[in-house]
């Protein structure tokens, strides 16, 4: 995948997440949680329809890997550029 | 390989939600119900052409659509359902009433504040002050007990309405007695004080037929009359269930929500049943009256909390049941809610289990009648008299409580002493529901995401 497909995919989860999720003025380099107003047991769901979608195993203390949207794009940019 | 991943026991909210996150994930999940039908205590019967529902005064913790943090939207998010799509009723007014005091509140702390202003004036900082304390509380950190009446003692200095404030949170989710865990008022008063009470759209069944149908889409199964006998353990492991009719079925984990002492004795791990049954139990009584007679009665009020003591004595009563306090609901007084004809009144209070369950059936039914309306009497001093344009009526006690729900002694808010991580001796085995400590509908549903995010997904 793309960058600009992973991008697409996160923000796909998150709006499958929250029908109240708002990108209109989303900045990809501030904390996802904070500008989404989305809590732990929401970045949970985001991690675990990661590894229903793409069989990927996140390890807990890798988790601050996906605090932004770019920092998100980095990290799984690896991990899936054979999907 | 196992039968299942996860085997959920009971089909009631807390075990449904629980389902959800499972089977949302991908999990082999199957809820086993010793019912015919979904709700454990949240469910329903029908009678004379009425679906009448057994548990549901109001659910708490009313939020609109849109405030993400607040736990009712929290859990529509967390079981992947639309709360846009969820049609809400909010309360009208309820009414907390004292000898000689009464408050009212709504979904809207302003009028809380407002009574209490006219009805205690010396007190109305310490009212605001309290709210803020509870509003920066953490009640899910783990800490050890703290009491809640040495707490409110401090903050408000003012014995009557420490009680007044105290009766509805108690009633509505208290398995101590005379005093809670502060974390548990910080819980109940947010849920009814702080965001409020409603209902859904619809009844409780539109409620269960909508979860269970969205746990079947997930890839959920749930089966009905299926009465667990014992779990299959090896060392400390389970490693199955037993039905009643001897089926026996494997899995990697189990999720019950059977209560703290009946999960043990299925389980067959060693626990204090006593000390771990709560005493706090209630006898309900539904009544159906003609809308005709609404305006001879007082009927504006979703719901009042009363009490005709000076004090209030939150405990398992002497006798079968203490008519001197309790609740009177009105199911049909919410807003946006067309006038049922007949329409409910609900009257519920404190009835002590042990003396129910040693009746014999000629005793236990003479008992209902004489209680029922020693109660109806109460209540008529605070309503006005209804008892004689009863179109229907029927009860339930304690008794009642503990065969169909399960829960040891009737205890509708579970044991005294919760397990707040849902771990259990056997590491494969979990509790949800309300021996962990949340409460009302979305608590328990609360508590069956918490439980399988914690320990069931990862």
């Amino acid at each position: 995948m793309t960058r600009d497909e992973i991008r697409d995919v996160i923000l796909e989860i998150i709006e499958d997440i929250d029908e109240d999720a708002d990108f209109d003025s989303l900045d990809a380099d501030q904390p996802l949680r904070d500008q989404l107003d989305l809590d732990s047991m929401d970045f949970l769901d985001i991690v675990m329809e990661l590894r229903k979608r793409y069989k990927l195993q996140i390890p807990e203390e890798e988790y601050p890997e996906l605090s932004t949207l770019n920092s998100c794009v980095n990290y799984l940019e690896p991990k899936l550029k054979d999907s | 390989m196992a039968d299942y991943q996860l085997i959920i026991i009971g089909g009631g909210l807390s075990g449904l939600a629980a389902g959800i996150r499972a089977a949302r994930f991908g999990r082999k999940a199957l809820i086993l119900e010793q019912h015919w039908q979904p709700g454990g205590l949240n469910s329903y019967y029908f009678r004379n052409g009425h679906l009448l529902e057994t548990g549901l005064h109001a659910m708490t913790n009313f939020a609109p659509p849109g405030v993400k943090h607040a736990p009712l939207n929290r859990l529509f998010r967390q079981l992947k359902l639309s709360r846009r799509e969820f049609a809400t009723h909010e309360q009208l007014r309820s009414e907390v009433v004292f000898p000689g005091r009464s408050l009212c509140f709504s979904n809207d702390l302003a009028l809380l504040t407002e009574e209490i202003n006219r009805q205690f004036p010396d007190s109305v900082d310490d009212f605001q002050r309290l709210v803020k304390q509870v509003r920066e509380y953490d009640p899910f950190a783990v800490r050890p007990w703290r009491s809640t009446r040495e707490f409110l003692s401090a903050v408000l200095g003012n014995r009557q309405l420490e009680d007044m404030l105290l009766l509805p949170l108690m009633v509505y989710g208290s398995s101590e007695e005379h005093d809670m865990d502060l974390g548990q008022f910080v819980i109940m008063f947010q849920a009814i004080f702080l965001e409020g009470f409603f209902r859904p759209g619809e009844t409780i069944r539109e409620l269960l037929d909508m979860l269970v149908s969205h746990y079947k889409e997930f890839g959920g199964e749930i089966r009905y009359r299926a009465r667990v006998a014992r779990l299959v353990k090896n060392g400390d492991r389970v490693t199955g269930v037993i039905l009643e009719d001897g089926e026996e079925l494997s899995c990697d984990a189990v999720l019950s929500t059977a209560g703290l002492p009946g999960t043990a004795r299925l389980a067959d791990w060693p626990l204090d049943q006593d000390a771990h049954s709560g005493r706090m139990s209630f006898m309900e009584t539904v009544n159906l009256v003609p809308s005709a007679r609404r305006l001879s009665l007082k009927n504006d009020r979703t719901i009042i909390f009363y009490n005709r003591n000076e004090n209030l004595s939150y405990c398992r009563p002497g006798e079968a049941l203490d008519p001197t306090w309790g609740v009177i609901c009105f199911p049909d007084n919410f807003q946006g809610l067309p006038q049922a004809d007949p329409f409910q009144i609900r009257i519920t209070n404190a009835a002590n289990y042990a003396v129910w369950k040693a009746a014999d059936q000629e005793t236990y039914s003479r008992m209902k009648e004489k209680w029922r309306a020693r109660s109806a009497a109460e209540a008529g001093k605070i309503i006005g008299n209804y008892q004689q344009d009863v179109v229907y009526v029927n009860s339930f006690t304690p008794v009642t409580i503990e065969r169909f729900t399960s829960k040891a002694w009737g205890a509708v808010y579970g044991s005294p002493i919760k397990f707040k991580d849902g771990r259990t001796p056997l590491v494969n085995l979990f509790l949800a529901g309300t021996d962990q400590g949340y409460l009302g509908i979305v608590g328990s549903m609360l508590s069956g995401v918490t439980i399988v995010n914690q320990h069931l997904l990862t």
